[in-house]
């Protein structure tokens, strides 16, 4: 209860900074619209040229790419912010005052900063979720969409249990400008459906990023239930990595911090 | 010129401190082009015809490849922001006071980045150029490899001075940071560097964006590579590359002027 008081007023304090400036604020979603706008010209293109990708068609991959705009959406608008800032604590010196705060230290330092201005994001992708679903003639049914949102939600976890690990890098290798590059390829990996690695050279990506780190089940498993494509093998993985990479992401942060050597503040 | 040659050399040795991070991103950079390969795969696995838009899946591909040898040049991270960071907090005015000229001082910092972000990342980009060799169906001629090399310089030249007059529109506004990913993404889309340019051929503007700048950042060295300038164009292309390098060194001249007519230094 603490904690979501907490998470309350992280949000509000967030919001009351952003609305600060609001024209920049306004220029943030902006951005968010556009790059909407350019994955649907991405994927208009594409099945302009094409009736299917890798077994998925049009309206499918429209609901796929509804889902992956929702998660992406969730993690900048909680996590990212908070993630990238992280390496620039450890080389100021300045994560010396969050650790002295009485509070979790991983609650504190992934959630103090909510980017509301990325938060436009979940409601566009459900959206295309929507409007995908509409145009398959599926139906909401609640029990459906009920282990859809858990295993969305699962995905949401595996993504930043990854974000997590990455931040924690930051204490050794002190100017963490990969993170937003290593970020950028993990999104990569979840943009598209993991039906697409299909072809045996790409067995090794299929492997590590399908079952080692598996970033390719985060957004495919959740669309492939909703749409009826899932198998339970698929389902099982991502439940049972993303249980492993909370905990394993949680380890190896308290690990890092064990490492952290303060700079002369 | 001396002094933007010691500028030059310091900024090489700053980009070289941070080699495990430096190194780290480089690779990392290749990844994604992995799943653009696996998607185009699918994409032109699943289409009636062996073309799309003029581009066989092998030109795509090298394409794509090509298009993160135009944007070692013609990209600036950190330029815009660094410099309205400077004008906001005050510490360009190091520049009013020292016999130097920001722009070629920027310029000449920036050519040192450059010079070392290529020679380092070099090996890797070989190695990944090797790896998808098969992609290349055919190579520039003699005097194509001069015109690719002109086209690269001309990404550099209106990359770097367009995103100058980007930074230095902090003279007026406290905060650009949003405009600049305004920006960014809309270049990201018009240079060419997600999709040729040439798919968009659809909507009817593909000759209109094909004259913007953003083109030169990204598609237009690579369209010049595999061929896909029509010869009688090309000369007439690159002049126009000329004609914007011009413009924007010019503009950002005027911006510079202006700015420091109207600036205020507060504090130490």
């Amino acid at each position: 209860m603490r904690y979501l008081r907490l998470l309350v007023s992280f949000a509000r304090i967030s919001l009351m900074g952003e609305l600060s400036f609001r024209v920049n604020f306004l220029l943030k979603i902006l951005v968010e619209v556009l790059w909407l706008g350019i994955l649907l010209i991405f994927y208009k293109t594409i099945f302009s040229k094409s009736s299917s990708v890798s077994g998925w068609d049009e309206y499918q991959y429209l609901f796929f790419l509804g889902a992956y705009y929702t998660l992406e959406g969730f993690v900048e608008t909680f996590f990212l912010e908070n993630c990238v800032e992280f390496s620039e604590l450890v080389r100021s010196g300045n994560l010396d005052f969050f650790l002295l705060k009485p509070i979790d230290e991983q609650f504190l330092l992934t959630f103090r900063k909510i980017d509301w201005s990325t938060a436009p994001k979940i409601f566009l992708g459900l959206g295309l979720m929507s409007i995908g679903a509409m145009d398959l003639g599926i139906t909401f049914e609640p029990f459906r969409v009920f282990w859809f949102l858990v295993l969305l939600f699962m995905g949401f976890s595996l993504a930043y249990s990854f974000l997590l690990v990455l931040t924690s890098l930051g204490v050794w290798l002190v100017r963490n400008q990969s993170l937003m590059e290593i970020w950028w390829l993990f999104t990569n990996l979840m943009r598209y459906p993991r039906s697409i690695y299909q072809p045996s050279w790409a067995l090794p990506i299929r492997v590590v990023f399908g079952v080692f780190i598996p970033a390719l089940l985060a957004v495919s498993v959740p669309a492939e239930y909703f749409l009826g494509k899932s198998d339970w093998s698929g389902i099982a993985l991502l439940s049972i990595s993303t249980g492993f990479f909370i905990w394993l992401s949680r380890w190896f942060f308290f690990y890092s911090l064990r490492h952290y050597q303060s700079a002369s503040s | 010129m001396g002094k933007y040659w010691n500028i030059g050399k310091l900024a090489l040795k700053e980009r070289l401190v941070y080699r495990g991070d430096f190194f780290l991103s480089t690779v990392l950079r290749f990844l994604p082009m992995v799943t653009s390969i696996l998607l185009w795969k699918a994409v032109f696995g699943s289409a009636s015809q062996d073309q799309l838009s003029g581009f066989s899946l092998n030109q795509v591909i090298a394409y794509l490849l090509l298009v993160h040898v135009s944007r070692m040049f013609s990209s600036m991270p950190g330029l815009a922001v660094n410099l309205a960071r400077d004008i906001r907090e005050g510490t360009i005015k190091k520049f009013l006071i020292q016999p130097l000229d920001l722009c070629t001082f920027l310029l000449s910092s920036r050519v040192a980045h450059k010079i070392a972000y290529i020679s380092t990342s070099l090996i890797p980009y070989a190695g990944l150029f090797l790896a998808c060799l098969s992609f290349f169906d055919t190579f520039p001629s003699g005097l194509g490899w001069v015109y690719y090399f002109i086209s690269l310089a001309l990404g550099f030249l209106v990359g770097f001075y367009f995103e100058l007059c980007i930074g230095m529109i902090g003279f007026w506004f406290l905060e650009v940071t949003s405009l600049l990913y305004v920006v960014t993404t809309l270049s990201f889309f018009l240079s060419g560097h997600l999709i040729p340019l040439d798919f968009l051929d659809q909507t009817g503007w593909v000759e209109a964006l094909k004259a913007l700048p953003f083109s030169y950042m990204a598609y237009f060295p690579a369209a010049l590579f595999l061929g896909k300038v029509p010869e009688g164009e090309i000369v007439g292309r690159l002049l126009l590359g000329i004609f914007w390098a011009i413009f924007f060194w010019g503009l950002s001249r005027v911006i510079l002027h202006l700015g420091l007519k109207q600036y205020s230094a507060f504090g130490a």
